[in-house]
């Protein structure tokens, strides 16, 4: 038995101050761990699937195709064609779908049910303060969101690019689902969606309501970063005659009429003037010229990636910082200077 | 080593009862000299009751000269109380008086309320201190203590309240 | 013998939840020795939880400090234990990967045994999902948790209240048994007094988001008196004769008058006076909420004491 006094035996004789284990946090998150290995996993095994075979059997049945005199029965594999186009469509949709999955995922299991239940207050007294608990719960899942969504994002890339030219159906570069789907702002997507999460957790508490209120954080940011997208690099502007019509192929930003003055117009609608013949009197009656595009060609296509991933990154840093901010202003902080500095050969001479 | 039952319908405070037992445990034999008491520790695991509690009762039994605590060891019973151990010839007398009281048709309260008398006719009833005095710890009211009530909180002969309590 | 003597401290403590939400706790003010068993009493919704939660850091004051062992919540977090009164858990960890994740949580001050011995006093299966338990098998993890990370601060908030008897004796003993052995500074919350009176020496009661007692059971229970008398005072007049004295609760039937006074001075011949029952100091204080409170913010108390420390070991 014991020690002699009552507090000889100090509880904490062996304490060496070192930082938690976050392996508290996959162990807690396990099932959702192990989810995002096997859709991560079915995604890029998909997407391998569809760079190497599928696209080399589509880019055959299209020459096959291409080969195909005008008149007769023509022999191509159709199946692949379709084969492909559907396997595209299968790993686009749920890649690009995969930040909302996070945004969802944070808001409701990761923050809201754990201050709706209270396990956070747990957490807190466990020897993890509540600014080292949020860093651990946003850095640990954000290394492995980066992770996945940069592997599918860099497969999803390879596997267009295979496609690019060869295959008739191939999804150009500005279409809006491959053209995130290419790209690291679907990463950034990804990371908004977990900063998102984070702060609807903690401001509702709850976490059905933290659900929507992410879900709503990641589609708004969505929807805003696309709309900022082209503005974000300076477009260029192509003119082209009235009997051309347009014929700039990028991300168009604006078109319409150019006037004798080089004014910008609104487009009537009514297309080339070949295309019917009132079309002149009406251009005409405009005074117009030609017709004007301004639009991205491919070659910004990394120059609007990287200036869109730059901004989704800090929207997303400035959730966080709101996070990280709201949850210093709700629970105790160490109060600074003066008073701890005094306490702190008191706290050596108890251990 | 004595057990202590803490009953906390009695009436009596804690330590008063731990006292109690202690004392009892000494006249019946069960503590001799040299024995060591249960550590706080060991008391408060099977009691529940505040460690304070254990050494306010074990203070209180280091003032009658009945313990000493030695440093690192343990407190140990220093003198008995002994004077009628379970086998002496005083209590085969108790005996046997108690089975000529059952013949003689007196019910098991007749003979308390016999021996009580006789008890008070005999013996001071201030003469066990911690009985009496006034109980820091639990007390009750007097009418279902059982026993006087103290007229006022300052009686002298009450335990010293202010240090208990404090195992710094 | 520790070097911070002063194991939780609050002055001008306030808590409201919201800028314009109302005081959950208000001008709280005492000062709690370390070593101590203090029971936070009061009825429900008195700020109870609220201070323990201030206390563990959880929250962040409103107005005012709290001192816990001598620095601020969040300095001492490592070295304070506290349980909720939900007894919150992680339903889908089983009861072993529950204490695995307090281990990798509290590196360095992690006592395995000390947990383990809790749980398996319940009878746990330690495979068993924390989501499969009964209240009381909860309040048990919950306990281990914060008993094994061996705190030198415990805050338990209704920590008794799903604990059938025996489990409630078994792990009451248990923490005394803390107490006696590491010095253990225990506060445990209640509304029921009966179920702290013989494992608390120490009392903070709160009622209406204040502190309305605060000290030593012992000393609190000295500073009150139980007082009835007789025709005190001649019809209509109104004179009791308690005037001199701080009435906490007083009751005239006919021509008896009884109260509870704090005496400031001697108390007149033929009353018949007793001590009052920490129950009925307490009950007396929630039945009045006007009753001035008594909260000296610094106890008398002796330094220290050798022989209690021998009678321990």
């Amino acid at each position: 038995m014991t020690a002699p006094t009552l507090h000889r035996e100090t509880p904490a004789a062996a304490a060496a101050p070192r930082p938690p284990d976050p392996r508290w946090l996959l162990r807690l998150h396990r099932p959702a761990l192990y989810v995002w290995a096997g859709l991560v996993a079915v995604l890029a095994v998909g997407l391998v699937w569809l760079w190497g075979p599928l696209t080399e059997a589509a880019a055959d049945a299209w020459r096959q195709y291409g080969a195909c005199a005008d008149t007769g029965p023509c022999a191509y594999d159709q199946d692949a064609i379709v084969t492909y186009k559907s396997v595209y469509n299968y790993t686009t949709v749920p890649l690009i779908a995969l930040p909302f999955l996070v945004a969802a995922w944070s808001g409701a299991s990761l923050f809201g049910r754990e201050l709706e239940q209270g396990t956070a207050h747990l957490a807190w007294t466990q020897g993890l303060s509540p600014a080292r608990w949020l860093a651990t719960k946003l850095a640990v899942p954000a290394v492995l969101v980066a992770a996945g969504t940069g592997l599918l994002v860099a497969l999803h890339r390879l596997a267009w690019s295979a496609g690019d030219g060869r295959i008739d159906t191939a999804k150009s570069w500005y279409d809006s689902p491959t053209l995130h789907a290419n790209g690291p702002t679907t990463v950034a997507f990804a990371l908004t969606g977990l900063a998102g999460g984070a702060l609807a957790g903690l401001l509702l508490r709850r976490t059905l309501p933290a659900l929507i209120l992410s879900l709503g954080l990641a589609a708004g940011v969505r929807f805003l970063a696309g709309l900022a997208m082209p503005h974000l690099w300076p477009a260029v502007t192509q003119v082209t005659g009235l009997e051309e019509g347009y014929r700039a192929s990028g991300l168009t930003v604006d078109s319409g009429l150019v006037t004798s003055t080089g004014a910008h117009i609104a487009d009537p609608g009514c297309g080339p003037v070949s295309s019917y013949s009132g079309c002149d009197a009406v251009y005409a009656r405009l005074d117009a010229t030609g017709f004007y595009t301004t639009y991205h060609p491919e070659s910004h296509y990394w120059a609007l990636q990287l200036a869109t991933t730059a901004l989704v990154l800090a929207v997303a840093a400035g959730l966080a910082v709101a996070t990280f901010t709201l949850l210093k202003r709700t629970t105790a902080t160490t109060r600074p200077t003066r008073e701890r500095t005094a306490q702190e050969p008191t706290q050596e001479q108890a251990v | 080593m004595v057990e202590y039952r803490i009953d906390r319908h009695s009436g009596v405070a804690t330590y008063v009862q731990i006292v109690q037992q202690t004392k009892q445990a000494l006249r019946l034999g069960v503590l001799r000299p040299g024995d060591k008491l249960p550590t706080a520790r060991e008391v408060v695991e099977a009691t529940a009751i505040n460690p304070n509690t254990v050494l306010k009762a074990y203070r209180e039994l280091e003032r009658d000269g009945l313990v000493e605590a030695r440093r690192g060891l343990g407190t140990f019973v220093r003198r008995g109380l002994s004077t009628a151990p379970a086998d002496s010839p005083l209590r085969s007398e108790l005996g046997a008086w108690a089975v000529r009281a059952h013949e003689a048709g007196l019910d098991r309260e007749d003979v308390a309320a016999l021996f009580t008398a006789v008890l008070d006719e005999h013996f001071s009833t201030t003469a066990d201190r911690p009985a009496t005095a006034t109980t820091a710890d639990q007390p009750a009211p007097a009418t279902t203590a059982g026993r006087p009530a103290p007229a006022t909180t300052t009686d002298p002969q009450a335990p010293d309240p202010t240090p208990q309590g404090d195992p710094s | 013998m520790t070097v911070t003597d002063t194991a939780l401290a609050a002055s001008g403590l306030g808590k409201r939840f919201g800028r314009r939400g109302a005081w959950a706790l208000r001008g709280c003010a005492f000062r709690l020795p370390a070593g101590r068993v203090c029971a936070v009493v009061g009825p429900n919704g008195a700020g109870k939880s609220t201070l323990l939660a201030l206390a563990a850091g959880l929250l962040a004051p409103s107005e005012g400090t709290v001192t816990v062992l001598g620095t601020d919540p969040a300095s001492a977090r490592a070295r304070v234990g506290y349980v909720a009164q939900d007894k919150p858990l992680y339903p889908q960890l089983t009861v072993a990967e529950t204490l695995r994740m307090g281990a990798d949580l509290n590196p360095g001050r992690w006592d395995a045994e000390t947990a383990e011995r809790i749980v398996s006093a319940g009878e746990l299966d330690p495979g068993a999902r924390i989501r499969t338990l009964s209240g009381g098998q909860r309040t048990r993890v919950a306990l281990a948790l914060a008993l094994a990370k061996q705190p030198e601060l415990l805050l338990l908030d209704e920590p008794m209240a799903d604990l059938d008897p025996l489990a409630r004796h078994e792990l009451m003993g248990t923490l005394m048994a803390r107490a006696a052995q590491y010095g253990t500074t225990i506060v445990m919350s209640s509304h029921v007094v009966a179920e702290l009176e013989d494992s608390c020496d120490h009392l903070l009661l709160v009622g209406g988001g204040r502190v309305r007692l605060a000290g030593e059971i012992d000393d609190l229970l000295d500073a009150h008196t139980r007082v009835s008398a007789t025709a005190p005072a001649p019809e209509g007049t109104g004179d009791t004769g308690l005037a001199p004295h701080t009435v906490v609760e007083s009751r005239v039937t006919g021509r008896q008058l009884s109260a509870l006074v704090r005496p400031s001075g001697p108390l007149p011949d033929g009353w018949r006076t007793a001590k009052p029952s920490l129950e009925e100091l307490v009950l007396a204080y929630l039945r009045n909420p006007q009753a001035a409170p008594l909260t000296p913010a610094e106890p008398a108390e002796p330094a220290g004491r050798p022989a209690d420390a021998e009678a321990l070991a």
